[in-house]
């Protein structure tokens, strides 16, 4: 472990995710000083798609990623869970997964790389729900573009699809083709629906891009893509240290030292993986731990001068919790075979509900038709229903061809009851206590969510669907939000527009917890976006100072 | 308050002075799951039948092969395959030897000509056989027995589709290959030879 008099630096990041590592690289491309302190150990690519390949549940997000005793993630998507304790009457909706590691949690990402409407900023003032952000859509369109270029965005041409998020450069790459499936179901609904399935912008590339390959179609963006043709945290990373970032793995931040005056953040203080603690002085700092863990971070680091925890003199660290709550069905077409799972696997998007005037009374959602390799779990199908021999060979061609997924991102709204806490009675082995978040569905979104299951009644009789098997309840989407949230008034959010946070003028947080709404894409690219104006913030009042 | 019990040494970055070998230790491997499935394949056998015996000894491996190839349908299947399977489905069910070899009989004393007639006329004879049938069946089609995988690539299930579509990680039909037309299915006119049973999907 590095000294305590080498651990200084212009500007202190805390993970080492998109946000954190993209912001990195801008810095120190600039000129400026860096220590990003990463909670997990650093591991490369090919050791994934190795445990990948070992893992008997193949459909385990999680599985290939095993987590460290010093910096604990949610095992798996099951409640009661190990580390992410959910309570309230909609627990398991929030049952997080996410990665504590050198490059973050898009290490299993599907590259599903949405801008926000101009409307999910401003959901208060169109529809009378929810809240209103502290920045409207041209503030981060810029930022919007960088971030797809940092990441390799292929996409459609607005001209000929406009996915209603106003451009001012075209796609970094042309769009990537879709599926035989996804072309088959982009023309039923084309012919049968009022709807339509546009081509989803994803971080993947169509081309040789950023030093990485073209997409091959591993079907496998989740949990790791093999080649890296899909963009991830860890480049972002590699990009940072090339220009001179410092990138501390096994670092668990604990503690936020501010001046006597509490106006500005002095130092964190970070356990090594022995529990010996090491501090780390800067100008600026950044909190890029994730949703979960970056409002963990603060509220454990309370201390006398801020009793409920740091940045939290609105009391509202931990709180406003925010998902895109699914809704999924499998079922056998009856129509041709479709072979899901030829190519990425998330491409296509019923995008008809993303925004309209009902957004005053049920939540927005989108819909994707899953182009998932189906071969395993048509096996066990099979299996379990008793074929043996030709028979069963018949029926997995059959099923594995046949077999649709759709799910849905139905949109939250934030509730302040919805909250994080520190759990009082379970901790990590460095005494961290784990996160607990209780949680209660808006009735926005179950209405959002009832309006989708009809939806997927017609699809799947327009399909001849048989044999669905709808997940029960609702499920998350992996997309969680709010916990640090944005607003222009102190008293009732954490950070400003410029993800400043009211309370600490030198501290700034990188995350979808600064969101007001969640809309419906997927967050990582308002994620990038918000990170690389933070970047270029820092670098403006840096170049002054 | 309960603490975390650590899942292994948490001194383990003490001997990482490179992240490569801290990588080494946080991977599960391939080679480490086989080995470990044979190993205690070794013990159970030996402890059973007091000797050092080994997998590929076990008496009971051909009889296995046998039921497998009736079970598939198919006149060949890979035997280093068949010894790791059969050894892992005897290390998470020590029963299931003997049952094999009872099932091996069964299948000798008749004349099946398809494996739904040996499956449907085993599970009446004796209901534990569905499941050594099942056993035997997630292995081949799906490389698994005991938990762990056998092997990835080289299960049936990807065999029996392969003019379609690649297993995950390995596709090798080149750049946007999946905006072809795949091949069609006629709807199977075959019917289950076992009784239905309620399939459990891990989570993700």
């Amino acid at each position: 472990m590095p000294s305590e008099q080498d651990l200084s630096a212009d500007v202190v990041i805390v993970g080492s995710g998109v946000a954190g590592s993209s912001i990195a690289n801008e810095l120190a491309r600039a000129g400026i000083s860096v220590i990003v302190l990463e909670a997990g150990p650093r591991v490369d690519r090919q050791h994934f798609v190795e445990n990948f390949r070992n893992l008997e549940n193949k459909p385990s997000y999680q599985g290939p990623f095993p987590a460290v005793p010093w910096a604990r993630h949610p095992p798996d998507q099951v409640t009661p869970n190990d580390y992410l304790h959910t309570t309230g009457p909609d627990a398991e909706a929030y049952q997080q997964v996410y990665l504590r590691m050198m490059g973050g949690t898009t290490w299993h990402w599907a590259g599903c790389a949405w801008r926000y409407l101009p409307s999910d900023f401003e959901l208060k003032t169109r529809y009378g729900q929810g809240r209103d952000w502290a920045l409207k859509y041209d503030d981060l369109e810029p930022f919007y573009y960088q971030a797809e270029v940092m990441m390799g965005v292929c996409g459609p041409d607005p001209k000929v699809e406009d996915l209603g998020s106003p451009r001012r450069q075209p796609y970094p790459m042309d769009a990537l083709p879709i599926s035989y499936a996804a072309q088959q179901f982009r023309k039923l609904i084309g012919e049968k629906t009022p709807y339509r399935v546009v081509h989803e912008p994803q971080a993947r590339n169509t081309r040789p891009y950023d030093s990485r390959p073209t997409c091959e179609g591993h079907n496998n963006c989740m949990p790791i893509c093999p080649i890296g043709a899909m963009y991830n945290g860890s480049y972002s990373v590699y990009h940072a240290e090339a220009a001179g970032a410092k990138f501390v793995p096994n670092a668990v931040v604990y503690r936020i030292e501010r001046d006597s005056a509490n106006k500005r953040v002095t130092a964190v203080h970070y356990y090594d993986p022995d529990k010996g603690s090491h501090r780390v002085t800067g100008k600026y700092f950044v909190i890029a731990a994730h949703c979960i863990e970056t409002a963990k971070l603060m509220l454990f680091s309370a201390d006398e001068q801020s009793p409920d925890g740091i940045a939290n003199s609105s009391g509202h660290v931990g709180r406003n919790m925010m998902d895109h709550t699914g809704v999924q069905v499998s079922f056998i077409s009856g129509d041709k075979a479709l072979w899901p799972g030829r190519g990425p696997l998330e491409t296509n998007v019923i995008d008809n509900f993303r925004d309209g005037d009902w957004r005053n009374e049920r939540g927005a959602y989108l819909v994707h038709m899953v182009d998932d390799n189906q071969v395993d779990l048509a096996t066990q199908l099979a299996i379990a229903k008793g074929y043996v021999g030709r028979e069963l060979e018949e029926q997995i061609r059959y099923l594995a061809s046949h077999t649709v997924r759709l799910f849905s991102h139905n949109e939250g709204l934030a509730d302040p009851d919805n909250r994080l806490t520190l759990s009082k009675t379970n901790k990590d082995i460095l005494g961290i206590p784990h996160p607990e978040v209780y949680y209660k569905l808006p009735e926005y979104t179950v209405k959002s969510c009832e309006h989708t299951r009809g939806l997927f009644r017609d699809l799947i009789g327009l399909m001849h669907g048989t044999d669905e098997e709808w997940t029960p309840g609702y499920f998350p989407q992996d997309h969680p939000a709010g916990s640090t949230i944005m607003g222009t008034d102190p008293k009732d959010s954490v950070v400003d527009g410029f993800c400043r946070t009211h309370d600490h003028e030198n501290l700034f947080i990188a995350s979808s917890s600064v969101f007001s709404s969640v809309g419906t894409g997927n967050i990582t690219l308002t994620v990038a976006a918000l990170a690389l104006r933070v970047a270029d913030t820092l670098k403006k009042e840096l170049a002054h100072a | 308050m309960a603490a975390d019990r650590p899942c292994f040494p948490t001194s383990i970055h003490r001997s990482t002075p490179n992240a490569i070998r801290l990588n080494r230790a946080l991977r599960m491997s391939r080679r480490d799951a086989l080995l470990g499935a044979f190993g205690a394949a070794v013990v159970v056998t030996g402890s059973r039948q007091g000797m050092a015996a080994t997998a590929e000894q076990d008496t009971v491996v051909p009889l296995f092969m046998a039921l497998s190839q009736r079970l598939t349908d198919r006149d060949t299947l890979d035997p280093r395959i068949g010894n790791a399977l059969y050894a892992g489905i005897i290390h998470a069910v020590p029963e299931r030897r003997d049952q094999i070899q009872k099932l091996h009989d069964f299948m000798a004393g008749g004349n099946f000509t398809s494996a739904h007639a040996l499956a449907a006329a085993a599970e009446h004879q004796d209901p534990v056989f569905k499941a050594v049938i099942q056993d035997i069946l997630t292995g081949w089609y799906r490389g698994l027995a005991d938990h762990k995988v056998v092997v990835y690539r080289s299960a049936l299930m990807f065999d029996i589709t392969k003019d379609a579509i690649y297993p995950k990680t390995y596709a090798t039909g080149g750049p946007f290959y999946w905006t072809q037309t795949p091949p069609e299915v006629a709807v199977p006119t075959g019917e289950p030879a076992l009784s239905p049973s309620k399939l459990v999907i891990e989570p993700t």
